[in-house]
């Protein structure tokens, strides 16, 4: 039989100057209020110091029954121009399959790592080259109409990059939220035909309006002309506290967008962050090794949250029916397993703040679980209503119907999916009660109350004026194991 | 520092300055607008507001209710202090391309308006204001550098309603 551990969230809460920090707020509370875990930490602390709290955990935890869930509130809202070179140089097949192609794969990666750091966050595409400098999306959070544009670009002419860079510009300047700090992206893909005057003339003007800009040096990277020396010159003249980046990509076996992960681009200008970092972290402390089932849940998310789903539910399909065949130890515990277990599904998520999608998952998950303890519930009240049982099925129905707590308890769990905060705090509040998890205990079926082992158990608990979280926890993983000696 | 004299009836505007809302492009960030506006910041001597990039300025500064402005005090040491200021009332969200429009008003700074003398405004222009924006166009010196120490606006207010203020009228 599994143990059923106890969860334990640590909510770790950034906030920053967001206007949009009370909305995480909510969104925490509420995903706290549908699984509630037997107690929550809630740490405000700084990113910095939340990523280093989140590691010092995860490798003291080493059973796994510590479940970190990091949600950073986000950072300052931006608005990213991102400058695609299409030029000729581009057919190039040094970045695989091509180099337009490759710069597209980036491209798809950055709308979703700004999108997913905060919702407020827009992204544009620009193309430089072609027959001249085209705006192809003006700053939009529909990441549709993204994918769109690269999927139809063509490649031909030059890259100007002056020209790029002050229409990347002029397209930020009249974004729809003046709140959002400007960002341009820049792909330099060819060489620079500008000189390095002409560039750093171009960046003050950038840092005067104050825009901040990413240079990705990649393709032609012969230093002739200077071209690197070109772009530093001009991300120096932009940079004010260090917003500003240039990435030197060198052609390789790994694609530009892999290079790209670990670069200030899209690990934030250590304001807030992305969310990548936190969902990284989050999904390494839950006892998942990075990238579970060979997908990285941070390019598909949705596809690592299905596979992650269907995992669970085999693991409590498996459970029902070792259960079934196990019946008699496995009724009584059955409410308060059932219930921890849809908690197991529906805390397994990483830090992912995001999507209707994943509610709704999760409200299917816990209505199988429902259902299958309602119907477990159901066979064996029949059983005890009819009479003809063997003495275990009797001891079942005479501890539900001597004991109203007890029945009580497994009627709150029953309708923990539909009546979700309210039920859970009584049942939470129940729990404390010392002498009625004693109760319990002695009443599950197959549980013997001579045992000495769990005489220590309910000496210890009567010593409690409340039963705290952390004896709640010690209780479960005792009870668990004695339980466990007693099926095998 | 010479002390200002508060022009009679008028009030220094500092009280009545939204913060969050408050914004300089071309700042350099050690020496933010801050150390140029808001109280005690701007009397110490070792802050100042410092340009970045080149000499100009674009201070935006709203208001947290209607304001008529009367009067500026703007001070700052004598080569690098401002010298063509121009006055914008009620435009949001300017930007370095839009401060050729015309403006509410423009003054040139003199050297005893950098030691503390104010200058008076068209106060005309200035009755209505939620939010005023400050171009600062070049300086004393010509250099490429702006320094300002302090930026004292006053005038009075105009009798809004405040949210805040507002309370349930309970059932006689």
């Amino acid at each position: 039989m599994r143990p059923s551990p106890a969860y334990f969230w640590l909510v770790v809460y950034s906030p920053s100057n967001s206007p949009d920090s009370p909305i995480f707020a909510n969104s925490i509370l509420r995903r706290l209020a549908q699984t509630p875990p037997i107690a929550f930490v809630l740490l405000v602390a700084s990113p910095w110091f939340s990523r280093s709290v989140l590691f010092i955990l995860s490798s003291l935890d080493p059973s796994g029954s510590l479940r970190v869930c990091m949600v950073m509130s986000s950072s300052v809202p931006q608005a990213t121009m991102i400058c695609i070179d299409n030029s000729e140089w581009m057919r190039n097949g040094d970045y695989a399959p091509r180099r337009l192609q490759a710069q597209a794969d980036a491209v798809n990666l950055i709308c979703g790592a700004k999108t997913q750091s905060n919702p407020e966050n827009t992204v544009g595409l620009l193309a430089m080259a072609g027959k001249g400098v085209r705006v192809l999306v003006t700053p939009t959070s529909d990441l549709g109409k993204i994918l769109a544009c690269m999927h139809g670009l063509k490649i031909g002419g030059e890259m100007d990059l002056t020209a790029g860079v002050q229409v990347a510009h002029l397209a930020l300047k009249h974004r729809q939220n003046k709140k959002q700090q400007q960002r341009i992206i820049v792909f330099a893909g060819s060489p620079i035909k500008h000189d390095k005057k002409t560039l750093e003339a171009i960046g003050r003007k950038l840092k005067k309006n104050s825009v901040a800009i990413d240079v990705v040096d990649f393709g032609e990277l012969d230093d002739d002309d200077g071209k690197h020396e070109k772009l530093a010159a001009l991300v120096a003249a932009v940079s004010n506290n260090d917003n500003s980046h240039i990435v030197p990509v060198p052609t390789g076996s790994s694609a530009l967008s892999d290079v790209l992960i670990s670069t200030p681009i899209f690990t934030g200008d250590g304001e807030g962050g992305s969310g990548f970092a936190a969902s990284a972290a989050a999904a390494a402390a839950g006892g998942m090794s990075g990238f579970d089932f060979g997908v990285d849940p941070n390019i598909d998310p949705e596809l690592a949250l299905a596979l992650r789903i269907s995992m669970e539910e085999e693991r409590a399909r498996q459970e029902a029916a070792a259960k079934k065949a196990a019946e008699d130890d496995a009724k009584g515990e059955k409410g308060a397993e059932q219930a921890s277990s849809s908690n197991d599904a529906t805390m397994s998520e990483a830090g992912n703040t995001s999507a209707v999608a994943i509610d709704d998952k999760r409200r299917n998950l816990s209505d199988d679980e429902a259902a299958l303890l309602e119907e477990a519930l159901a066979m064996s009240m029949d059983v005890g209503k009819n009479k003809s049982v063997d003495i275990a099925d009797t001891d079942m129905s005479d501890a539900t119907t001597e004991d109203p707590e007890l029945a009580h308890a497994l009627q709150m769990s029953l309708q923990e999916s539909t009546k979700e905060p309210v039920s859970q705090s009584d049942m939470s509040k129940v729990l404390e009660d010392p002498s009625f998890v004693a109760s319990i205990i002695t009443s599950l079926p197959g549980v013997d109350p001579n045992d000495p082992s769990l005489k220590d158990l309910l000496a210890s608990l009567e010593g409690q004026s409340e039963v705290s979280f952390f004896l709640r926890l010690e209780l479960c993983k005792s009870l668990n194991r004695y339980l466990q000696k007693k099926v095998v | 520092m010479s002390s200002s004299v508060i022009p009679r009836g008028q009030v220094d505007l500092v009280d009545f300055v939204d913060w969050s809302g408050v914004e300089c492009l071309n700042q350099i960030g050690k020496n933010p607008i801050a150390n140029a506006l808001k109280q005690g910041y701007r009397d110490d001597d070792g802050l100042h507001l410092e340009s970045d990039a080149d000499e100009q300025l674009l201070i935006y500064i709203p208001f947290t209710q209607v304001v008529k402005l009367h009067s500026a005090v703007i001070t700052g040491p004598e080569e690098e202090g401002p010298r063509t200021v121009k006055l914008f009332a009620n435009k949001e969200h300017m930007g370095f391309s839009n401060v050729n429009d015309p403006p509410s008003d423009s003054f040139n700074i003199s050297a005893d308006n950098l030691k503390g003398k104010p200058v008076t405004l068209k106060y005309v222009k200035f009755q209505n204001v939620r939010s005023l924006t400050i171009f600062i166009e070049d300086n004393q010196g010509g250099g490429d550098v702006t320094k300002l120490q302090k930026i004292s606006l006053y005038g009075t207010t105009v009798d809004t309603t405040n949210m805040k203020d507002l309370k349930k009228i309970e059932d006689h």
